[in-house]
């Protein structure tokens, strides 16, 4: 504790001094992109300071940058730890096709509206929805033993099903290999 | 069938304004009440009285006894809501799912840049979030080995990952060395020197020196002996850290003042030149190591 408070203690005596050090560093090196420190007019003593350039250690900079673009993810034998499954190496043939998202996952989505309506999409369909409507609709009802309405949307090739069943929907797609 | 609806439209005429008609049964004429013949007379506003004349009193009036609005007394549930440290909770499934779609190597540290940069999560220091907590939720499913450093764990969250024979630390940031850490680049654009991470306050000292958080502040063999305590408690198997051969990737752990691996406060980073600068005068020296 009482080591803390030292350290905290001689903080506030040097940072002054620092203030006055760090606008030397900024003067020396007009290549170095960034706002102007206004406290740039210290005096001449900064003429001493003499700065060490390196590029070692740009590595560790060039960890930080984020990147610019999703990564494909490594290759899993079956399914990940986390439940997460990869798309089968050649495309199911069935005459529909659900591609993955820019994340890789599948597109099922569950949706709540005016609080009670709850609703199930199935988005980026390509080819027969209508075959799609009929094989989904034939899998809820062996799942639920209901007739569940569906809507078909051929502008934009999305399915909706009335209800939360994007898990179940999600395992289907998986296991059929999309 | 496929397209059927866009290939009928095509051999239609034109759609305008005239052609267009709601489904029957979509739209249902709102409900009126009390306007006409069996429903004039008091059109629905019942006999006499406040209800029918329209004055009745305001919600949460109770004829003049003390409504329970005002009966129960204020208690400060929310006082000092907005000084309050707030810490954004990673789950280790969602961990464990950023880790497999690799996102996040784990052959390299974990750090909260790390986790920001794979948009795992989002903090804002702005609004008075000190970090991000693991939260163990999804400790069953976690199968990873890493060395990670987050600024609150539960305890389940640090048996889970040290029983996989990885490292977890729990660390400070203040909230300008947060604002720093998470996004780095812009502040390398301002050519500022990177500052000294601050030490934490009274209050989450004591956090930060324990042993069974796993702090940044404590003791190296009391670590040791949570450790061992917490495998006997959970009932694994401590594995052997030593013997591995990430093992100097996972005993990689920031200094206290430190903000990146590898770069100490003080250094300027010249980005556009891929440079850094370092001070050389002793003054600045002492002060940075400190």
């Amino acid at each position: 504790f009482v080591l803390c408070f030292h350290h905290k203690m001689s903080l506030g005596l040097l940072t002054l001094r620092a203030l006055r050090g760090a606008p030397g560093l900024c003067r020396r090196t007009p290549a170095a992109t960034g706002g102007l420190r206004a406290a740039s007019s210290a005096a001449p003593r900064d003429k001493r300071a003499v700065i060490t350039e390196s590029t070692e250690e740009y590595k560790f900079v060039e960890r930080l940058i984020p990147p610019t673009r999703i990564p494909d993810p490594p290759k899993h034998v079956g399914a990940a730890p986390s439940g997460w499954t990869p798309p089968a190496e050649s495309p199911p043939p069935l005459p529909y096709m659900i591609r993955r998202s820019r994340m890789h996952n599948i597109p099922v989505y569950s949706d709540l509206t005016h609080g009670n309506r709850r609703m199930t999409l199935v988005r980026k369909v390509e080819g027969d929805i209508w075959a799609l409507e009929k094989d989904v609709r034939e899998y809820l009802r062996q799942v639920t033993g209901k007739e569940l309405p569906t809507q078909v949307n051929e502008v934009t090739m999305t399915l909706k099903v009335k209800g939360h069943f994007e898990q179940e929907l999600k395992d289907w797609l998986a296991s059929k290999g999309f | 069938m496929a397209g059927s609806s866009l290939d009928v439209l095509q051999n239609l005429p034109r759609i305008t304004l005239a052609n267009l008609r709601p489904e029957p049964g979509a739209r249902k004429n709102e409900k009126r009440r009390g306007r006409g013949q069996h429903g004039g007379n008091r059109s629905g506003r019942g006999h006499k009285g406040e209800r029918q004349r329209g004055t009745r009193p305001r919600l949460g009036f109770e004829g003049g006894q003390t409504p329970f609005y005002l009966r129960i007394p204020k208690y400060g549930f929310n006082e000092g809501h907005s000084r309050r440290p707030q810490y954004q909770p990673l789950t280790l499934k969602r961990l464990q799912y950023l880790i497999d779609l690799g996102r996040v190597d784990p052959s390299q540290p974990i750090d909260l840049t790390q986790l920001v940069n794979a948009r795992g999560v989002t903090i804002q220091p702005l609004k008075r979030d000190y970090g991000v907590q693991l939260v163990d939720e999804g400790s069953d499913i976690f199968a990873a080995k890493i060395n990670i450093e987050v600024q609150r764990a539960t305890e389940g969250a640090i048996a889970a990952i040290e029983r996989n024979g990885g490292i977890i630390t729990n660390s400070f940031y203040d909230p300008i060395s947060l604002g720093i850490l998470i996004k780095p680049v812009p502040f390398f654009m301002r050519g500022q020197p990177i500052p000294k991470r601050m030490l934490p306050g009274e209050d989450m000292v004591p956090y930060y020196m324990s042993a069974e958080n796993r702090g940044y502040l404590a003791d190296p063999e009391e670590i040791q002996q949570a450790r061992r305590a917490l495998a006997q408690k959970y009932g694994y198997v401590l594995p052997d850290i030593s013997k591995d051969e990430l093992c100097h990737m996972l005993a990689m752990r920031k200094d206290v003042r430190q903000i990146f691996f590898g770069l100490s406060p003080g250094w300027v980073v010249n980005m556009p030149e891929k440079k850094i600068l370092k001070p050389t005068d002793e003054k600045l020296l002492q002060y940075y190591s400190s």
